[in-house]
């Protein structure tokens, strides 16, 4: 008999979700839902009339983990609205900024998701935050990396978190030869630190596919071997930047993109009447509550051709260098196998900058209201802003964030497994909650649902 | 070590001398000892920095512009005194983003010192910058003028031309004008009290009590400065530089007019501003203006 379980809120990702989760009676998903309940922030509705130097910086807060994607998307979409060519190292910047956010990004996930792992060979589950060994040198070595990838990105984006450098046309600065060699000396260093936490991860990573169970609030959990797996298929634009309707050969297709409502793919009104007290820690949702994913969604549900897809690391191994393995173990080891391209990426990039070139364009146009389009392959996949722009006003602006993306797919991903480590099929995501709730959701009569649940 | 002298009009300080740089090149355009400028040019060879913003020249002639100098030539481009605001912070934390600095150097005036220290203890969106400010060299200063003031002062009251004008002092209660081919004007103070920047009016500090190294005019002769020694770190940067023969010191007892003028004009400074607070107090009918430092 099908039974209902919640868990509310998740942990140990970023922003507030939660999983409603139809069981049998082994306590294997059978249909699940994860959503986010982060109160809508509405960024694209507040954005129209506002000036199109102003919405990036905007756009950038929706989220402190990865705010360079958001800014450098939607500056990004600006500009393709526009019709403005950036000078190269203005570009080369935006890389470096861009790869050492992704760099930091997998490292801060590292700590999210190794406390459900086990130290290789053993039945003690890693503990990033304990003073024993090897935790203690394995955080260590996570904390300077991160210290590595902060510094770089603020060097080169003006700041690690909200980068003030980029700007429409370019960036306000190119940096001194002295920050250029700072930069070459901190990814040499931590070029060598990556590869030994990549090999760290990949290595409990395996253990963890050697298993047959895991520990989940004392009792044994069967880890099934397709944990995770779904049929939704993937999306990426590149392997390390991303794309632009500037481009040449665009390689992301508007015309097979459809915004679509959360009641489309989510379930409607269940009552919860399968509680666990002891589901560390705190609990499960009580029995009797009632949950609504339809209406409490507060991410609606991006398609590519007619279809939820998985976007991130796994996607981006997937559609550039055939990485075949799906599932949630897959996307843990196609996360790690992108710490090296990061600072392989900063290195190349400072070979070619100049740092006496121009970084700011000659000529900013300042729009015809025409719609343009960027997306930047952020450290949890493909991030596309949309925008029209006239006379320097954003007109129509429109963001389909990853976690967006990811959330309908991860909840099919969810069948078939034991409920009790259905966060950890979330977590391989790598999930931004809070960027994935950005927007304003509109219902048939075009009355906004978000405000609704704010009453 | 000498013992911390704490003066309620000096500040805080290890030690006061009157000195001068050694550097013959650094004193032909200097305002006074060169102390400011010997000072970083030293720690920038030294590694004590690796780049220091100081009042470079700026678009209109006698115009400060702030600039990161990483380099001697770019410190020495700054000598002089301009009696303008240069706003020296707006550099604070981009010192430590595109220029890449580890160690950043900062000189300035008293309120410009204040500023530092504060970013330091409070950094409000100053990530980065408490660890990375390495060394502060603060400017007596008794007030400024806005750039439009300083043209008044210059062009209508001294009736001399910007673009002629080689050196500015205000000293012995005038405002001097020294030009290329060697006139000199002379403004009373009494004129240019009108043009001060109002902000001015309620600083509580004269010779940059919250600096490393704090150094000005006043006390020393012509051509010579008067320094404070006040941190640790201040110690430890001029101690290296004495010993390494960058400055001719004497201590500033055998010195005139000393620290008895310095004294009495910090005094004075002190007691117009601090009764210009009180006032701000009863400003309006039952109510007041804000004291910041409430």
């Amino acid at each position: 008999m099908t039974k209902v379980v919640e868990i509310s809120p998740t942990t140990r990702h970023e922003g507030h979700s939660k999983l409603t989760l139809k069981v049998n009676d082994q306590g294997i998903v059978e249909r699940g839902d994860w959503l986010s309940i982060t109160p809508v922030r509405g960024v694209e509705k507040l954005a129209i009339g506002k000036t199109m130097e102003q919405v990036p910086k905007i756009a950038s807060r929706v989220c402190g983990i990865c705010p360079v994607a958001h800014c450098l998307a939607s500056i990004e979409a600006m500009e393709a609205s526009i019709g403005c060519e950036i000078p190269k190292d203005a570009k080369l910047l935006r890389v470096i900024l861009h790869a050492a956010n992704r760099l930091h990004s997998i490292a801060l996930h590292n700590i999210l998701i190794l406390p459900d792992f086990y130290i290789p060979g053993t039945e003690t589950k890693i503990n990033p935050f304990s003073k024993e060994e090897p935790f203690r040198s394995v955080a260590t070595r996570i904390f300077r990396i991160r210290e590595i990838a902060q510094t770089i990105a603020a060097i080169a984006g003006g700041e690690a978190i909200h980068p003030s450098n980029p700007r429409i046309g370019g960036m306000y600065q190119n940096v001194s030869p002295r920050a250029k060699q700072k930069i070459a000396d901190l990814a040499k260093e931590g070029l060598v630190l990556v590869h030994e936490q990549m090999e760290f991860m990949l290595d409990v990573i395996r253990d963890m596919q050697n298993r047959e169970y895991v520990t989940v609030g004392g009792q044994n959990i069967p880890i099934p071997k397709t944990l995770g797996y779904h049929n939704q298929g993937v999306m990426a634009t590149s392997p390390m930047y991303g794309s632009s309707s500037l481009d040449e050969n665009p390689t992301w297709d508007v015309t097979r993109w459809k915004e679509t409502r959360p009641w489309e793919w989510y379930m409607g009104e269940v009552t919860i009447d399968l509680e666990d007290p002891n589901y560390p820690i705190g609990g499960t949702t009580k029995a009797g509550t009632r949950a609504n994913p339809q209406m409490e969604a507060c991410n609606s549900v991006p398609t590519y051709d007619g279809q939820p897809v998985e976007v991130g690391p796994r996607a981006r191994l997937a559609t550039f260098k055939n990485f075949n393995e799906k599932g949630t173990f897959a996307q843990h080891i196609a996360r790690q196998m992108e710490y090296p391209d990061c600072l392989y990426t900063i290195l190349k990039c400072l070979d070619d900058l100049d740092t006496s070139g121009k970084v700011i364009a000659d000529h900013i146009p300042q729009g015809d209201g025409s719609m343009g389009w960027a997306a930047n392959e952020a450290p949890r996949g493909t991030d596309i802003h949309l925008a029209k722009v006239k006379d320097g006003r954003v007109l129509w602006y429109e963001m389909l964030v990853p976690t967006t993306w990811n959330f309908p797919t991860c909840s099919r991903g969810l069948k078939g497994a034991p409920w009790q480590i259905a966060e950890m099929v979330v977590r391989a995501y790598d999930p931004c909650v809070s960027c994935a709730t950005h927007m304003i959701v509109v219902d048939e009569k075009n009355r906004i649902v978000a405000q609704r649940i704010i009453q | 070590m000498r013992e911390m002298t704490a003066d309620p009009y000096l500040g805080k300080y290890i030690t006061c001398v009157s000195a001068r740089s050694t550097d013959k090149e650094i004193l032909k355009k200097a305002q006074d000892g060169g102390i400011a400028t010997a000072l970083m040019v030293y720690a920038l060879e030294e590694g004590i920095i690796d780049g220091t913003i100081v009042a470079g020249e700026g678009d209109r002639p006698w115009e400060p512009r702030p600039i990161v100098a990483m380099s001697r030539e770019d410190i020495l481009k700054a000598r002089g005194t301009k009696y303008s605001i240069s706003p020296q912070i707006a550099w604070l934390k981009e010192a430590t983003r595109s220029f890449g600095l580890d160690k950043v150097g900062v000189t300035g005036v008293c309120c410009q010192m204040q500023a530092v220290r504060k970013a330091q203890l409070y950094p409000i969106n100053m990530r980065d910058v408490p660890g990375k400010v390495a060394l502060t060299v603060g400017l007596f200063c008794m007030e400024n003028f806005p750039y439009k003031s300083l043209q008044t002062i210059v062009e209508d009251h001294a009736a001399q031309s910007l673009g002629s004008v080689k050196k500015m002092e205000i000293t012995k209660g005038k405002f001097w004008v020294h030009t290329e081919r060697g006139n000199v004007s002379t403004v009373p103070l009494k004129a240019t009290h009108k043009y001060e920047q109002p902000g001015c009016h309620v600083c509580l500090d004269y010779v940059s009590s919250l600096a490393d190294i704090s150094t000005g005019s006043v006390g020393s002769p012509d051509g010579w400065s008067t320094v404070f020694i006040r941190t640790k770190k201040g110690n430890e940067v001029w101690s290296k530089a004495v010993a390494a023969g960058m400055f001719e010191t004497k201590p500033i007892e055998d010195v005139k007019p000393g620290l008895e003028l310095l004294t009495k004009l910090a005094k004075e400074k002190i007691d117009k501003n601090r009764k210009t607070l009180e006032e701000r107090r009863n400003f309006g009918v039952n109510k007041a203006l804000r004291d910041p430092y409430a």
